[in-house]
């Protein structure tokens, strides 16, 4: 759960970019640490293995400035992908105020993109948290693929197979060229900020 | 499609596919494009594009290999984000139980080396030094080291660093560890004064550490079944276990969300009953124990 300092005004708060293993969550914090080095003072930190897969984590702290009176900071995080680093995604978890779940577009993905969803599920659930009623933004990525000839998933079969029930804002996107990533970005702080408030009544 | 414009469409997938890492995708693609290729006459007599094809196919599977050995190693870290990692993941409020949970994160992504040196650290100053003893005396038995974990407890003996009621504990801890693993090695012991015990009691909080568990099964094949274990990790309530390769069926009954109404919990200091939660589970890869599998188990019930 977010901190909130009541006295100085302060809150902080963790979204964590979840997804299947190179769906691009790496990419999406890549770009945002990019497009918005005014607002944070630290480097991003990448912690990657051979072919550039994410091992453990990557972590962008941000400064959002003064939202209703508050100082608002956002920490960042993105899980492997991998399936074989459960312990650290659950790790990578602990805590969390909001969720992305970037879902990669190629055909040839799609039973990962489940498979992660319903992982992402289950974590959440050992910590008692209800991944329905989380802020949760989904994001379809690698869309620009189609234009290669490459086969990518239509937006209805994603939504169905991971949207049906949740009935999550989602958003398309091509991280790599930037597309789609701050939509989904804002759209999430304002709904995980939305949730806190209720939860801590943090807004003036 | 002709068979060209196939052989094209195919090439782009896979390169894209290795391109991004997807490299059992691009594996898949390659061969489906070496069997159009082979099984069309015109083509098939091609030899050059054929050998290119599979050359391509050894270049991915190079990759596999240099991607899996790499895994088989964790990475030593900056000091800058070893430190990073002990301020994220430690999430308690308070100082003395945070400081250990950030050397306890520290261990679980592989920077052993600095996990000791911060638990070593915390046994001679912190507050909670039975805490930071037995994280420490962990972080050397999941390196498969026990003489070194035995090395590190006679330390404290010789050095009179803890109190009696710790070192009662610890003892206890580790020579229960020994007998349920069948290691032979014998915890010399001083006079350590059973009347200590409390002190040892009163310094944990959370659930304290379990030794082992006995799981009574109420569902599936192993119905009334009773089967224990020793805890090979604790991390606050979850408790990890590991089961060899040769009981793939007893680990197959642990499905994940699976209530265990039954568990007898064994610790140095009492044993309870409780019940939990399969909360995970997954296959060792690598290091001594690969091919067997690791179970953690919630403890939700005292």
């Amino acid at each position: 759960m977010a901190i909130f300092n009541a006295k100085d005004r302060v809150i902080e708060c963790k979204i964590v970019y979840y997804g299947p293993g190179r769906c691009g969550k790496t990419t999406n914090l890549e770009h945002i640490f990019k497009a918005g080095k005014k607002y944070t003072k630290s480097d991003m930190v990448s912690i990657n293995t051979k072919g550039d897969r994410t091992l453990f984590f990557d972590f962008l702290p941000i400064g959002l400035g003064k939202i209703r009176g508050c100082d608002v900071k956002l920490q960042l995080y993105t899980v492997p992908g991998q399936q074989k680093y459960g312990s650290t995604r659950k790790l990578v978890l602990k805590n969390v105020d909001g969720l992305v779940f970037v879902a990669d577009s190629l055909e040839v993905r799609r039973e990962a993109n489940i498979l992660s969803l319903k992982d992402l599920q289950e974590n959440l659930a050992e910590q008692n948290m209800d991944m329905s009623q989380m802020p949760l933004v989904l994001q379809y990525n690698k869309r620009d693929l189609a234009d290669d000839g490459i086969p990518i998933l239509p937006i209805e079969v994603m939504d169905k197979d991971l949207n049906s029930k949740l009935k999550a804002p989602y958003f398309e996107a091509s991280a790599f060229k930037g597309k789609g990533v701050g939509e989904t970005l804002k759209k999430s702080i304002q709904i995980t900020l939305t949730y806190l408030n209720k939860k801590l009544k943090w807004s003036q | 499609m002709s068979i060209k414009e196939r052989i094209k469409a195919l090439v782009k997938e896979a390169e894209l596919y290795q391109s991004q890492s997807l490299l059992n995708q691009s594996r898949e693609k390659y061969l489906e494009l070496l069997k159009l290729a082979e099984n069309d006459e015109s083509i098939s007599k091609n030899k050059k594009l054929l050998n290119d094809i599979k050359s391509r196919i050894r270049a991915v599977d190079d990759e596999i290999t240099e991607i899996e050995e790499a895994d088989k190693k964790s990475p030593e870290l900056t000091e800058e984000v070893q430190n990073l990692i002990s301020s994220l993941f430690s999430f308690s409020q308070n100082q003395a139980t945070a400081a250990i949970e950030g050397a306890v994160a520290l261990a679980k992504f592989g920077q052993y080396d600095k996990a000791v040196k911060e638990l070593e650290r915390l046994v001679k100053e912190g507050p909670i030094p039975l805490q930071a003893a037995i994280n420490l005396l962990r972080c050397h038995l999941s390196l498969d080291s026990p003489e070194v974990a035995i090395n590190q407890y006679k330390r404290w003996e010789s050095r009179e660093e803890l109190g009696k009621g710790d070192l009662k504990y610890l003892h206890k801890f580790l020579d229960d560890h020994f007998k349920k693993k069948g290691i032979d090695i014998q915890v010399s012991e001083k006079d350590l004064g059973v009347s200590e015990k409390k002190e040892a009691e009163e310094k944990s909080d959370d659930l304290i550490d379990l030794s082992s568990i006995g799981i009574q099964f109420s569902e599936g094949k192993f119905k009334d079944k009773a089967v224990e274990f020793d805890v090979s990790f604790q991390s606050g309530n979850t408790v990890s276990i590991i089961i060899p390769p040769t009981k793939k069926d007893l680990a197959e009954a642990f499905k994940k969300g699976l209530r265990l109404p039954n568990i007898q919990c064994t610790s140095t200091i009492a044993i309870f009953n409780g019940s939990g939660v399969v909360s995970g589970k997954s296959n060792i890869t690598t290091g001594p124990k690969r091919g067997s599998f690791s179970i953690d188990i919630i403890i939700d019930g005292k």
